[in-house]
């Protein structure tokens, strides 16, 4: 990608209390490592805590994907807070409901079943990048 | 350690609370290998080195949650441990809930040890786990430090193996009761107060004579102006009557 501001930007809660904030940081790895490095670029949502100077220009100028573990749904709420769009909100355990025979366990270390459902929400938010990056299409609100 | 001590000098008022705890919190960084360290270290201590002796909080939660997450450090002497410089745990743990108790800084556990490169944000390479070793064990020490050390039957314990938090909400150590209490007009959120009046009423405690006490409890956990002190004092202690009231059999 040449302009690096046209990334969309990912940012997943990583909760560290249950397997679903595990399966929001395997996901984000999965689409910005694996599947579409050069359209996506990662953002540490511990940066937006403390309102990093760089991390909120990031999600001020870049459309944001969140992916939230829980009900709380801190990544979303924490783009907002700084100032940024989120064009989808992603929320595993909505995820989950429509996939419940991949029940993640372990939170250091995810089970098959959670891996597989972070690649699953993976690929779901890759295949809608295109329409998240073509201009006017930031909507946001909506889950995948 | 001035926090632990401040814990310990109030302990003689404070009400029976969760069991006293030490907060970790860690940045879990996604961006920085660094980060996946802190985290795993976290983990670690958390489920296997100590578990029933430690309690976490997503960082974000201070932000995105309500008062009973902020009052998170405040209520448990806490250890942050972060991946890089930039101490977004430490620093937001201060910032939004209470000076941690100690913190611990990956990079720089790294280079006093002089361990490899740390790579691998998703899968950790070998110097990275080496780093989650090291980091984990500072950890665990600065754990018992805190609470002094653990009893050995108490780490060879089955039943204190590693925990799976059951579903619903988030599962990590949020949620410090509160109560929400008309004072002049203002409508105030006061932490702890649920247990304070559960507490004095176990011990028979009467509205009428219990005022002073109230406030003093109340004081542990909350920020009362000076000025206003009074007022707090009397509109607590018309609440625990009332509550007296609705729990009277």
């Amino acid at each position: 990608m040449n302009d690096d501001r046209q990334a969309v930007v990912i940012v997943p809660c990583s909760g560290i209390g249950k397997s679903l904030g595990s399966v929001t940081r395997e996901a984000a790895y999965e689409l910005c490592d694996s599947l579409r490095p050069s359209e996506t670029r990662l953002v540490a949502l511990s940066k937006l805590v403390l309102g990093d100077a760089e991390a909120r220009e990031r999600v001020r100028t870049s459309p944001a994907v969140t992916i939230d573990g829980c009900k709380q749904m801190c990544a979303s709420k924490l783009v907002r807070h700084n100032g940024g769009t989120v064009v989808r909100e992603v929320a595993v355990f909505e995820a989950f409901r429509n996939h419940k025979n991949l029940k993640p366990e372990g939170i250091a270390e995810l089970n098959a079943e959670g891996k597989q459902l972070a690649r699953l929400l993976a690929e779901e938010i890759a295949d809608q990048l295109d329409g998240i990056r073509r201009p006017g299409a930031e909507q946001g609100g909506q889950h995948a | 350690m001035e926090s632990v001590a401040l814990v310990q000098n109030k302990e003689d008022n404070m009400p029976n609370l969760p069991e006293r705890k030490v907060g970790v919190v860690s940045c879990s960084g996604e961006e920085l290998a660094e980060g996946t360290v802190a985290r795993l270290a976290a983990l670690r201590v958390l489920h296997e080195a100590r578990p029933g002796k430690t309690v976490t909080i997503c960082l974000p939660l201070f932000l995105a949650g309500g008062e009973g997450d902020r009052a998170f450090a405040r209520f448990h002497p806490t250890i942050t441990i972060d991946g890089c410089d930039l101490r977004c745990a430490a620093r937001g743990t201060e910032m939004y809930s209470g000076k941690p108790a100690a913190s611990i800084v990956v990079s720089h556990l790294v280079q006093e040890h002089g361990i490899d490169k740390v790579e691998g944000r998703r899968q950790l390479n070998a110097a990275g786990k080496q780093a989650v070793d090291v980091a984990a064990q500072r950890l665990t020490e600065l754990v018992d430090e805190i609470l002094g050390p653990p009893a050995l039957t108490v780490l060879n314990n089955p039943a204190s193996g590693p925990r799976q938090p059951k579903s619903g909400g988030c599962s990590c150590g949020s949620g410090i009761p509160t109560k929400k209490i008309n004072i002049d007009g203002k409508l105030v959120e006061l932490l702890a107060l649920p247990l304070i009046f559960q507490q004095l009423r176990e011990l028979r405690r009467s509205p009428e004579s219990a005022a002073d006490e109230l406030l003093a409890m109340a004081k542990i956990y909350n920020l009362v102006p000076p000025e206003d002190e009074q007022t707090y004092r009397d509109t607590i202690a018309r609440e625990y009557a009332a509550f007296c009231q609705e729990v009277s059999p």
